[in-house]
């Protein structure tokens, strides 16, 4: 006993130095105690941000933080970290106390629940805020303030194989669902072992593919403010997706347990007709070369149905800590102008979130399908706390609904009751 | 096991004591739990000499209270907390992480994919490994190429090979299923990754392929180890080569075997690369170990809470310890009956 208890005193003074050797090497100008008003203003802040690619995310936040320095004085950390670890990674520093200045997510209600966030009102420039599209300040805003301020956009459409188009006798693309279906069946059976359209209802995105679905068919996640996945429009919709893997068998094997990045791969070598896609996958299809392409909205289920188009937000929010208020209010504010936010969004192969971005990217022939139609973008319901937990539980379940035995319904109504029940 | 602990622990305090005393017996033979002990007290009295351990001991107290302590207390701490899905510790939770871990309707599958999953790896890697240490342990000519070529998938990075691995089991793209549809052994593509009746025995096929390289090396040290005269011995008794193998080879490899199944069973139970990359195109739980299933607790599931996570890790560590326990255990008892 004596012993353990030895072991556990030196245990707590060596936890200690451990601690304090973390603290001291952290670098971070947020060490200054006091809080409120009084505090020392802080000399460095930190960034924790979301890899969108290898070739220009940090480049990018490198020269900022350069720019950042310049202007502010304060230094500006920068840790980059990719998608697969950023939930985990961001975890981990609230639950030890240590959250960073800046976080670029695709989530921020729950954050903002918790309390930990700064709203728009106390870091957010009007001119800034109201340079934001009304659709993105919306989708930022959690019970009438905002906190999630979008970084970038990106909005899904159709993407078709015009070769295989042109083999299987489709002069158009589909505007409805049923033209999807019929020529989807005519491009499965050309020979050479074709898909008619890639789906992915795996774990990666499963709520992207099933959202620009549904909202074609009148469907959405809430209706009137209240949860509505088991909607008779959303059981419909995914019916459908499951006739078309069941029974027409025009996607390809085991959608289900497809992930989004090879769903894209089968239609970057060829082999599928169609797939959702967005901006970056066009980019890649441009470097490749391989694939002649086109864009075109999503089918929508009746005929002469306006295409909704399914939009992605992603956002940057900001901890409350002791003095670094003002030092974020100066990053939105150089983040914002428009040779920042664009550049990046650019680089990138995104889509803009401003209104003032909207018109420089205008240029763009391109991009001319998805600007179009950016204002009215329909996003996931991210203002909702309960969305971060309902989302992961989509990603989890929904694919099952497609399986051969699967029911959709019943996967609809257990997604229904976990929403309900606050995820 | 507390045994060469114990003398590892007394060996740097020990130093002065014997630099004052040298009549005393040299280190080697001090491991004998009298002489270690009476030397230790002598030690303590000496004043100064704790201090002098301490600083010899520190870095590596160090080391073990920050990577094996602090995170073990941390890891109960959290056990017994209700985190928000941010991670922000909400306050105490009780005992309801454990319960909801107990309650999680995935469980029972997860226990009987653990199962499953160390018991069919472990078992074929030894398996494999016998017979792979039987034909290292020749002489031949090209051996070392074949050592050196059998060591590459023990040195690549578990992700490395897991990712490779999905790339070979691709339905469309697989070498795989391009061998097996060439050759018309298959009518099909199979789908080793999607298809539910396939995706426990595609990550065996992996767990084995990276574990068979370590085992084998431990059971060729192992045949090393046995004296050649045993078996000139056998061979003038007259032993056909399978008795020989049986009687003589096997029983001697006993020691390697125990060493080898222990460690493969610890490493097979807290793979986490292999279930998680192979796996994480399926939804739910119908494939995880109970190491996969404890982080998609904390980060992946609908669940998505720290708190809960940890429970489940402090499960896992009591799971492993008792299985290994009783192995030894088991081992010892038979080893008596013998």
């Amino acid at each position: 006993m004596a012993r353990t208890r030895t072991a556990l005193i030196a245990g707590a003074g060596a936890t200690a130095l451990v601690l304090s050797a973390c603290g001291g090497g952290s670098g971070s100008g947020t060490a200054a105690g006091g809080s409120g008003n009084g505090a020392t203003k802080v000399t460095s802040i930190k960034l924790v941000a979301a890899e969108y690619s290898k070739d220009h995310t940090a480049a990018f936040w490198k020269q900022f933080a350069d720019k950042y320095k310049a202007k502010t004085g304060i230094t500006l950390d920068v840790q980059v970290v990719s998608w697969d670890s950023i939930d985990q990674q961001s975890s981990t520093m609230i639950q030890n106390n240590n959250p960073p200045d800046v976080l670029n997510l695709n989530v921020y209600a729950s954050y903002a629940k918790d309390k930990l966030l700064y709203s728009a009102d106390e870091v957010l420039s009007p001119a800034v805020k109201s340079d934001l599209l009304d659709a993105f300040v919306k989708s930022g805003t959690y019970q009438n303030k905002m906190y999630g301020m979008p970084d970038l956009s990106s909005a899904r459409a159709l993407f078709y194989n015009k070769d295989l188009f042109t083999k299987a006798g489709i002069a158009a693309p589909p505007k409805t669902w049923d033209e999807f279906e019929a020529d989807a069946k005519k491009i499965q059976a050309l020979p050479g072992g074709n898909i008619g359209y890639a789906m992915p209802l795996g774990p990666e995105e499963s709520q992207g593919e099933f959202s620009i679905w549904t909202f074609n068919n009148g469907g959405d996640w809430k209706t009137d403010g209240k949860w509505a996945i088991n909607s008779a429009k959303n059981v419909e919709t995914l019916a459908f997706m499951k006739k078309l893997a069941v029974e027409d068998k025009v996607t390809q094997n085991n959608p289900g347990k497809t992930n989004r990045a090879q769903a894209f791969d089968l239609f970057k070598s060829g082999k599928a007709g169609m797939v959702v896609g967005f901006s970056p996958l066009a980019g890649a299809l441009d470097t490749d070369k391989k694939v002649n392409y086109g864009v075109a909205p999503m089918p929508t289920k009746e005929a002469g149905g306006t295409p909704q188009t399914f939009g992605v937000t992603d956002y940057l929010m900001s901890f409350k800590k002791p003095g670094n208020q003002d030092a974020i209010k100066a990053f939105y504010d150089l983040y914002y102008q428009t040779d920042q936010v664009n550049t990046f969004i650019k680089d990138e192969g995104f889509l803009p979130v401003t209104k003032s971005g909207l018109a420089v990217f205008a240029s763009d022939p391109k991009l001319k399908v998805y600007l179009d139609t950016l204002p009215n973008v329909h996003l996931t319901p991210t203002d909702d706390p309960t969305w971060d937990k309902v989302k992961l539980a989509v990603q989890q379940n929904l694919g099952a609904g497609v399986g051969a035995n699967g029911d959709p319904k019943a996967v609809l109504d257990s997604l229904q009751k976990t929403a309900e029940s606050g995820g | 096991m507390a045994d060469p602990l114990q003398g590892a622990v007394a060996e740097p305090g020990s130093t002065p004591a014997a630099a004052t005393a040298p009549a005393a017996s040299p280190v080697g033979s001090a491991s004998s739990d009298g002489s270690s002990r009476g030397r230790r007290r002598r030690t303590l009295h000496g004043g100064t000499s704790i201090w002098v351990a301490l600083l010899w001991l520190g870095p590596a107290l160090l080391l073990i209270f920050g990577v094996v302590v602090f995170p073990a207390v941390q890891l109960v701490r959290a056990a017994f907390s209700k985190y928000s899905i941010t991670g922000l510790r909400l306050g105490d939770a009780g005992t309801t992480n454990f319960k909801n871990v107990l309650n999680h309707s995935s469980l029972p599958t997860v226990l009987a994919n653990t199962v499953i999953w160390v018991v069919v790896v472990v078992a074929l890697t030894v398996l494999i490994s016998l017979a792979v240490a039987q034909f290292l342990a020749k002489d031949f000519f090209g051996r070392k190429v074949v050592r050196w070529a059998i060591i590459v998938p023990w040195a690549a990075s578990l992700v490395i090979t897991a990712k490779l691995f999905t790339m070979i089991y691709d339905y469309y793209y697989g070498t795989l299923n391009l061998i097996l549809t060439t050759l018309h052994i298959t009518s099909g593509p199979i789908d080793f990754l999607g298809d539910d009746r396939w995706t426990m025995a595609s990550m065996i096929l992996v767990g084995i392929f990276v574990s068979v390289p370590f085992t084998a090396y431990v059971f060729v040290a192992g045949l090393n180890a046995i004296p050649d005269d045993v078996y000139e011995a056998a061979k003038i008794d007259g032993a056909r080569p399978w008795q020989i193998y049986w009687r003589i080879t096997l029983p001697l490899l006993r020691p390697a075997m125990v060493v080898a199944s222990v460690l493969n069973i610890i490493y097979v139970f807290n793979s986490f690369p292999i279930v998680y990359t192979l796996n994480d195109r399926n939804p739910g739980f119908l494939h995880d170990t109970t190491i996969t299933f404890m982080y998609k607790l904390a980060f992946k599931s609908a669940e998505k809470d720290v708190g809960m996570s940890a429970a489940a890790g402090i499960f896992n560590v009591l799971l492993i310890l008792i299985v290994v326990v009783v192995y030894l255990r088991t081992l010892k008892w038979q080893e008596q009956e013998d």
